[in-house]
Order: C-alpha cells, then sequence, then structure tokens
C-alpha cells in the first residue's frame, strides 16, 4: 500500500510569531522554518507502517513556495521515498489544498493519506476534513493510535472526555493529534541518502487545480499583552496579594 | 545557523540542535548540582551510555573521520554548525572520537600504528592525549626540554609534562620530546606511549576552573620500541601543528554556542525582571550589551564560517584561526560576563550554567595557545609581509 503524507512549512514552533508592521500577516522574513510538527507525527506514522510491512511506499507533497523543497528533504531524511512538490506563489487556504491534494491523490493512488491534524500557523484544522469530503473517503481525525487490520484501518480519536475508536474501510484519511508517536531524528546516514532521493515538481495549472484565495484576510493582530508578572517570596505572601490585591480570595 | 551551509549539513546541524535540546539540556540541573558539590564535572556512566548508544543510531559518530576509516568525513562547514550547537549546553558531551589527535595519526602514523591505534581511535574504542606543553615551556612548546634517547633498537624518555588533558581514560599518550642537536622546532619527535608503560607516571591531578582538570605527567627511563615513534624522527613538530587550525575554528565555534545561550538567558531574564519600575530590557545599559552580543555573535560567526570554507578549499587559514581564537574567545568572555550581570546574585550562583560556560571561555585564553601570542603571530604576519 502507498501512503500519501502532505507535509506543511511553517515558521518553526520555537520562534515567537510577529506580526507585520502594516498588519497583512506574519513575519516570515529571516524567520527559522521547519516542518509542521502534526505532519512530522504523520511521516512517523507512515514509517513504522511501512517497517511493520503494511506501507510499501510513502509519497510526501508539500505545496507552496519553492523553499517548501526544504521541507520534503526533512521528509525523504526521516525516512520518505520520494517527494512531490507543488510550487506556488499563491497564498493557499485550505480548500485549495484540499483540492490539490485530492488531484495528486486521483493520480497516485495512495491507500491511506496522513495529515497533521492541524498546521501550528493558521490552526485551521480543515484540510484533512475537506480532503476526505472531496475524495468521498471516510476520515479518522484527531489520532491517537491507528491500525491496519486487512483492508480496515482502526484509528483511536481524541474527543473531549474521552477517547474514540473508529473502524474505517481503505482507502481512508487519518489526521495525527500530538500523542499519536514521538517523530524520530533524521539519522546522518538518511540525511545523506535524501539528497539522491527524487522530488517531481509541478504546478497547480498541472492538476488543474485553481488555487486562488477565496477568503480575505482583514488585519492581523498581537493578542493583547500580558502583564509582567511578580514572585513572591512565600506562600504567606501569595495568600496576602490574592486578597488584597487581585480580590479573588 | 548559517545560512549558507548546504541543504544537508542545515539538516544535520538541526538535527544536532534537537539532540542537544533533548537529549542534553536534561541533563544539566544534575551536571551542575554535581559539580557545585564538589564531585566531577561529567556525566555519570548511566546517563552516558544512552547517549551514545542514540549517537550510534543517529550515526552521530567519527564525523570528522575519513571515510575509508568508517567516518563521515564532514566538511569543516558542517563540523562547525554542529560544534556551535554542542556550545550551547555545560554538559560535557562531544560525539566520539574527541579527536585531538585524529589529524596528526592520519597525516604521519606507519601502517602497523594504523592499525593498532588510529583504527581502534577513530571507531571511537580508543581515546587518546598529547603532552606537548612542560613546566618550562608551555606557550612557546618550541622550548622544550624532554628529551628521548636511543638505546639499541628502543629509545628512552625522560622528562616532565604538565597541563595534559584527558590523561586517566587515554589508552595511549603522544609525547613530544627532543630526540636531536636542533633548536627550537627542530629535532622534536613524537612518540606513543601507551597506558601502563614502565616509567609512564601519572605524577599529579591539578584541578583546573572550569571543572576541567590536567595532569602532571614524568617519564623516566621510560623504554619504548622504534616502532613507537610517530612519523619523521627529528620532525614532529610540524605534524602535532597540524590538529591546531581545526581546533582553534573549533573553539571559534563553541564560543559561538557559550554565547548564544548566554545572550538567550540575558533576554529572557531581561525581559522578566523589574527595577526601579521598569523592565530590564527597557534600559539602554542592557540594550547595548544585548546589541554588541548579537553583533559580535554574528560576526564571529561569519569569521568562523569563512575560515571553514576557506579550509575545505585547501586554503591556509592559520592566520584566521588565531584572530578567530583571539576573538571569539574574547567576545564570548564578555556576553557571558553580560549575562552573569543582568541576572545579579543568581548569576553569581552555581545553579544556572552561566558560571561554568564563562570559567570555559576564560580557559580557552590560555590553551591552545594564549590570545596575546595568537596577536604576535597575526602581527608578525602583518609586519612582515613587506619589505
Ligand atoms: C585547560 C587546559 C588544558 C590543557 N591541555 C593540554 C594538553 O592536553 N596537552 C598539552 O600539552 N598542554 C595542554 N595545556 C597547556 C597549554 O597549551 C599551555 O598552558 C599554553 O600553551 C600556555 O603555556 P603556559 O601555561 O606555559 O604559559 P606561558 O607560555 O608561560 O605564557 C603565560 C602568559 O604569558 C604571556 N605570553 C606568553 N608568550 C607571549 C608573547 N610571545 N607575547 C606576549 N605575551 C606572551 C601570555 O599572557 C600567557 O598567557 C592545557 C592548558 C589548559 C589551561
Amino acid at each position: 500500500m502507498k501512503i500519501l503524507v502532505p507535509v506543511k512549512r511553517v515558521v518553526d514552533y520555537n520562534v515567537k510569531v510577529r506580526v507585520k508592521t502594516d498588519g497583512t500577516g506574519v513575519e516570515t522574513a529571516g524567520v527559522k522554518m521547519s516542518m509542521n510538527p502534526f505532519d512530522e507525527i504523520a511521516v512517523e506514522e507512515a514509517i513504522r507502517l511501512k517497517e511493520k510491512g503494511i506501507a510499501t511506499e510513502i509519497v510526501a507533497v508539500s505545496l507552496g513556495v519553492a523553499q517548501c523543497a526544504e521541507t520534503l528533504r526533512t521528509a525523504l531524511a526521516m525516512g520518505a521515498d520520494r517527494g512531490i512538490l507543488v510550487e506556488t506563489d499563491v497564498d493557499l487556504q485550505p480548500l485549495a489544498v484540499a483540492k490539490l491534494l485530492a488531484a495528486i491523490v486521483a493520480q497516485e493512488h495512495p491507500g491511506l493519506v496522513i495529515l497533521g491534524k492541524q498546521a501550528i500557523d493558521d490552526d485551521m484544522s480543515a484540510t484533512g476534513q475537506m480532503l476526505a469530503a472531496l475524495l468521498g473517503w471516510p476520515q479518522g481525525t484527531f489520532a491517537s493510535k491507528v491500525a491496519i487490520e486487512g483492508e480496515t484501518i482502526s484509528v483511536t480519536r481524541e474527543v473531549d472526555g474521552g477517547l474514540e475508536t473508529v473502524a474505517l474501510k481503505l482507502p481512508a484519511i487519518v489526521t495525527t493529534d500530538l500523542r499519536l508517536n514521538e517523530p524520530r531524528y533524521a539519522s546522518l546516514p538518511n540525511i545523506m541518502k535524501a539528497r539522491k532521493k527524487p522530488i517531481a515538481t509541478m504546478k497547480p495549472a498541472d492538476l488543474g487545480v485553481d488555487p486562488a484565495p477565496r477568503l480575505v484576510v482583514v488585519s492581523v493582530a498581537e493578542p493583547a499583552k500580558r502583564k509582567a508578572g511578580v514572585k513572591v517570596g512565600s506562600v504567606a505572601e501569595l495568600v496576602a496579594k490574592l486578597r488584597t490585591e487581585a480580590k479573588v480570595i | 545557523m548559517p545560512s549558507e551551509l548546504a541543504e544537508e549539513h542545515r539538516m544535520l546541524a538541526d538535527m544536532v540542535a534537537k539532540f542537544v535540546d533533548r537529549e542534553l539540556m536534561p541533563l544539566e540541573k544534575s551536571v551542575l548540582a554535581r559539580e557545585a558539590a564538589g564531585q566531577k564535572y561529567g556525566l555519570t556512566p548511566e546517563e552516558e551510555a544512552p547517549l551514545l548508544a542514540k549517537c550510534r543510531e543517529l550515526g552521530l559518530w567519527a564525523l570528522d573521520v575519513p571515510e575509508e576509516l568508517g567516518g563521515a568525513n564532514l566538511p569543516t562547514v558542517a563540523l562547525m554548525a554542529i560544534n556551535e550547537e554542542l556550545g550551547r549546553t555545560v554538559v560535557p558531551f562531544t560525539f566520539p572520537p574527541d579527536s585531538p589527535n585524529l589529524h596528526m595519526l592520519l597525516a604521519v602514523a606507519s601502517p602497523e600504528q594504523r592499525e593498532k591505534y588510529l583504527k581502534p581511535y577513530a571507531e571511537g574504542r580508543a581515546t587518546s592525549c598529547i603532552a606537548i606543553s612542560e613546566p618550562g615551556a608551555g606557550g612557546d612548546p618550541a622550548g622544550m626540554t624532554t628529551r628521548a634517547v636511543a638505546d639499541g633498537s628502543d629509545w628512552v624518555i625522560n622528562g616532565r609534562k604538565i597541563w595534559v588533558s584527558r590523561v586517566p581514560q587515554a589508552d595511549f599518550v603522544i609525547v613530544m620530546a627532543r630526540t636531536g642537536d636542533g633548536k627550537r622546532h627542530d629535532g622534536i619527535s613524537a612518540f606513543i606511549v601507551e597506558r601502563g608503560t614502565k616509567g609512564f607516571i601519572i605524577e599529579r591531578e591539578i584541578a583546573m576552573i572550569g571543572g576541567r582538570r590536567t595532569y602532571e605527567l614524568v617519564f623516566e627511563d621510560c623504554r619504548v620500541p622504534a616502532s613507537q615513534v610517530l612519523g619523521q624522527l627529528g620532525r614532529g613538530f610540524a605534524p602535532m601543528q597540524l590538529r591546531l587550525t581545526v581546533r582553534r575554528l573549533q573553539m571559534g565555534a563553541w564560543c559561538l554556542g557559550i554565547a548564544r545561550r548566554a545572550l538567550e538567558m540575558l533576554c529572557e531574564q531581561a525581559r522578566n525582571r523589574v527595577t526601579f519600575g521598569a523592565r530590564l530590557a527597557d534600559r539602554q545599559a542592557i540594550q547595548w550589551w544585548v546589541a554588541e552580543a548579537a553583533t559580535q555573535i554574528h560576526a564571529c560567526r561569519l569569521m568562523v564560517m569563512d575560515a571553514a570554507a576557506k579550509h575545505d578549499a585547501g586554503v591556509d587559514v592559520r592566520t584566521e584561526a588565531s584572530m578567530i581564537k583571539v576573538f571569539a574567545t574574547e567576545m564570548a568572555g564578555s556576553v557571558t560576563d553580560h549575562a552573569m550581570q543582568t541576572f545579579g546574585a543568581m548569576g553569581m550562583t552555581k545553579e544556572l550554567p552561566l558560571q561554568l560556560l564563562a570559567q570555559q571561555v576564560r580557559v580557552m585564553r590560555v590553551y591552545e595557545g594564549p590570545s596575546e601570542v595568537h596577536r604576535m603571530a597575526i602581527a608578525r604576519r602583518y609586519l612582515n609581509d613587506r619589505k
């Protein structure tokens, strides 16, 4: 079975995000970019399925600017077999991404698509679900455990109040939650091997998809600043402050 | 991290950064606590074993060793990016082998010596040290007086060495000694002396600042067969210098990591600490420290990466290495000092890593050649440029 893993290039999770001075978006110039952490979990899960002999090939896909090739290279260094880069400077929104991925699915015929449950930049949590709808495939979102048995994949989902397990018929869509696995480091030999793995590059037009945005970002603003905290020397002082200053007890 | 690195080397440095953050940083607290309690500064075998296993798994092994010896043979630029990441923590850990002698052995070891000493060393199964300095000759090692005299097919070594690092765990020591009548650099030879050789005495352990330890060694009629001569007789000085250039660039990379960490801590504290009704971050005194540190770190990284790239291209970068040795250690010294000052009393504690980082930088101004000697070398190079 072939597994398709979409990977998104986002501002590194360690970077403190700053709003552009003109309020049109988030500053990315000179900022460290990395693979969306949930997508790393998706790549890891695909590799584990390959190591178990369930998957035969892992194809990583990234959509966006040319530098997304670096994100693909990271996926290849972790263990994906080849990459597809859909290159565009257009601001890609979830529906456009889902349509592009649906077109790639039509070409590649994967048995499973594993996506991150959301990207840490815009936190939309929409692409996986939209892709499932476009393809008419079953979906298991927010997965904390997956197991494949024949033509069925059972997905344990993290839902409010506990865990829910659903059984889906393959082909299916899975989106990953944080606890699904701990992604491996790309080892030095695998980083070197990744150089030789192929990346195919195409444009949205090659897939017959118009990626133009359908939502307009009106403005982007910083959340209100938190006031600096204070350190207290003792529990007694804390209690006193809660009583007299915060007036909460 | 420098942006001009090749993609795979950038990924590698990223991986090492993760290794440092996830595997080494969590050990820092216990390493610091032990050192503060007067115990040995280092990792326990229980802490070290899983790290070494992880390194094997990730291929973080023999990074600068040639491929024919099973190494990764990384270019200097990649090694620098890796060492910068390692410099960020006081947890004493390097990817094996710790290779101060690698380049010398590679250059001059005989086929038998390659098999017996270089191979296990390159594979990380053996460790070694080098004894150059003497009580009367350190910054100017050409003044050494330890002597080896031929006796039949053997050599008999007599003399005293000091400040030698890594002695207790070393399987062999490379000892530099006079064998000829030559003056200064001439007539100095290198010998491989195995641990336990009769007449090779570890006289005493010397506690140094920065948690380090060095050793004074005595050679008393220490007899070794002629097969232990490393390289050409009387021409040991030049190969000994081979390791120094890369080592000095590496020290520049460590200083970058140390300074980055100190600046990060300084900024964190400056953002949080309020005095006289304002954050430290809002005071110009502190802002200038930040600006100066960031600027110097940037300059230093450019120096290190420039020299590393030239070295990879086969250019002699001895002068650049001297410049880096001087600039990097003084830069990191001032950044760690400002970070400590920003923390006030907390900066003076042994609970923070800053004091150890600062002491390690302080020590770096002496070993591998004191700053003044490097300044002399740089100046000579320029003063003697024209007739
Ligand atoms: C932590 C540590 C580890 C070490 N590990 C080793 C090791 O493994 N093996 C080994 O052989 N050695 C080792 N050394 C020794 C080190 O290489 C020497 O200490 C160093 O070269 C300086 O020599 P010295 O101590 O004799 O100082 P000296 O040569 O006496 O110099 C003392 C001071 O004099 C000044 N000075 C010297 N020459 C000049 C000049 N030309 N112009 C202006 N000023 C000058 C400098 O300020 C210098 O700091 C280590 C040292 C330290 C601190």
